[in-house]
């Protein structure tokens, strides 16, 4: 890091670091987890923002002004989990349209998805929302205008150099290419998040 | 303890929300205006957070199979017990037989109804709150259906009957004004788009759900290319997708969000969104992050004087 870690106010009860790879906002936001009177930590792709009680405003303040750079942390990385995925027609309807945007045939965009070792950078969103990275960068789709009300469970999307993966019905703007019947998130398993930070990731076509 | 007779368009069984969780992409979930929901825990004798029924709309009813003290708080358009009008805001001690019905208000969105020791939830991460999109807490993770039996935590007879004091009884109009700070992508409404979100008089779209509340009337522009990196966003926070049109998020808002933040509803009037209709006008009210957590503070202490009393 440059200048250093000054976090930022964006709410009246919210501060907020800004770093530059989603590795570093893990990092930052367990280390924060550690010892910080907050009712929140959470990293985004390059974020960390701290929401806190109106009453702990002097302590945080104090302990996020000690923060001077980002402490380094290991990333696991296990064996890569294999996520089988139904690319387009009503399973991805917005894979033609990538594609398009993309200058791609469909048939080069699923031999590129289903080719690389993807990795989770993020869980976020909803309950298992995986940001997967491991795209080409020129892979920069935008999100789409208007929201959709209604995205279901198991959708695959890609936006900003990212796949991500709806584990839950939910409202979402990403362009949908296809999507998983693997459940990301199951309220009855011991553990909820078949997904976690650091985990490699591999698609296959059905 | 109760069986559900009517469950109106969307009744859910909410307590605290689940602080702590962000991180693994779990929402608050909680109550959608948590003043009321303490208001009527309080005139049961409860913790202010315990699990109570949030009615959207009114249309509810339920019948009895034991003695219960209840509250009712938000807002109610009647409320009738076995056929009889009874008053808001104050305990009420119905008989095993007895019938509830709640019918829809003329403002305002939620009603609250607390039992004495509160209902049963299914806990998940600590608390009970139903969270409908992932179908947990609360029972079965779903809104109430017509036929449910609710169950008490312990006896819901309570000994004392309290009134809240006229002061602290919540009005709901067609209209709101919620203190508001800039945020993290402010920055990116250039020209007039910063006045206008200030300044002009929004409408509430026609999707006001408990995930969030479309502000039509204006259409802004931010500076934006639509490939912001995903960030951390919670209830109060103020997105705007390419469309342009602001959506303020509440109690069940998802964890974190790739549209531009361009402003922040203060924590100290995030309870009203929770009674915000369609059609509702809605002004937003700029303040400094540091006023806006003083006037947290200021009215979090004269709440206290009777919630916590």
């Amino acid at each position: 890091m440059s200048a250093g870690l000054i976090p930022i106010r964006i709410a009246d009860d919210v501060f907020e670091f800004k770093v530059e790879t989603p590795a570093q906002a893990q990092a930052l936001a367990s280390y924060l987890r550690e010892d910080l009177t907050a009712e929140d930590v959470v990293a985004g792709l390059d974020r960390v923002a701290v929401r806190f009680a109106p009453e702990d405003l002097d302590h945080v303040t104090a302990r996020l002004a000690k923060v001077k750079r980002v402490p380094t942390a290991e990333q696991e990385t296990g064996p890569a989990i294999e996520i089988s995925v139904k690319y387009g027609g009503e399973a991805g309807p917005d894979l033609e349209q990538v594609c398009e945007a993309l200058d791609l045939t469909i048939d080069a965009f699923i031999a590129l998805h289903t080719g690389n070792i993807h990795t989770v950078e993020m869980i976020g969103f909803t309950p298992g929302f995986s940001y997967i990275s491991g795209l080409p960068d020129d892979f920069a789709v935008p999100r789409l205008d208007n929201p959709r009300p209604r995205v279901a469970a198991g959708s695959v999307g890609i936006s900003a150099g990212f796949t991500g993966i709806y584990a839950l019905q939910a409202p979402g703007g990403w362009p949908l290419i296809g999507r998983t019947d693997a459940m990301l998130f199951d309220a009855d398993r011991d553990s909820p998040f078949l997904l976690s930070p650091g985990q490699q990731v591999r698609f296959r076509a059905t | 303890m109760m069986t559900v007779t009517k469950p109106g368009l969307q009744s859910t069984l909410q307590g605290p929300p689940r602080r702590g969780y962000r991180h693994l992409g779990i929402p608050y979930a909680g109550p959608a205006d948590p003043l009321s929901h303490a208001l009527a825990n309080r005139l049961v004798g409860n913790a202010l957070s315990a699990s109570a029924l949030e009615i959207t709309y009114g249309g509810f009813a339920g019948e009895f199979r034991e003695d219960c003290s209840l509250a009712i708080t938000g807002a109610y358009g009647q409320i009738l017990v076995s056929g009889m009008a009874m008053p808001a805001h104050t305990t009420l001690h119905l008989k095993a037989g007895d019938q509830i019905e709640i019918t829809q208000s003329e403002h305002g969105m939620r009603a609250y109804l607390a039992i004495h020791s509160g209902f049963e939830a299914e806990t998940f991460f600590g608390s009970g709150s139903t969270y409908l999109p992932a179908e947990f807490g609360g029972l079965d993770g779903r809104a109430l259906k017509a036929g449910d039996e609710l169950s008490a935590n312990q006896s819901a007879v309570f000994a004392s009957t309290l009134e809240t004091p006229p002061d602290y009884r919540p009005a709901f109009s067609n209209a709101v004004g919620l203190r508001a700070c800039a945020s993290a992508e402010s920055n990116l409404l250039i020209g007039q788009d910063r006045a206008l979100l200030f300044e002009e008089t929004f409408i509430a779209g026609r999707q006001a759900t408990r995930m969030g509340i479309a502000m039509t009337g204006h259409k802004l522009s931010p500076n934006s290319d639509g490939k912001m990196k995903s960030a951390p966003v919670f209830p109060g926070t103020i997105q705007c997708p390419p469309s342009g049109i602001p959506v303020i998020l509440l109690c069940d808002a998802q964890t974190t969000g790739g549209y531009p933040r361009i402003a922040s509803i203060a924590r100290c009037d995030r309870h009203l969104l929770g009674q915000i209709r369609p059609g509702d006008h809605i002004r937003l009210l700029e303040r400094s992050p540091e006023a806006a957590l003083q006037d947290s503070a200021a009215k979090q202490k004269q709440l206290n004087d009777w919630l916590l009393t």
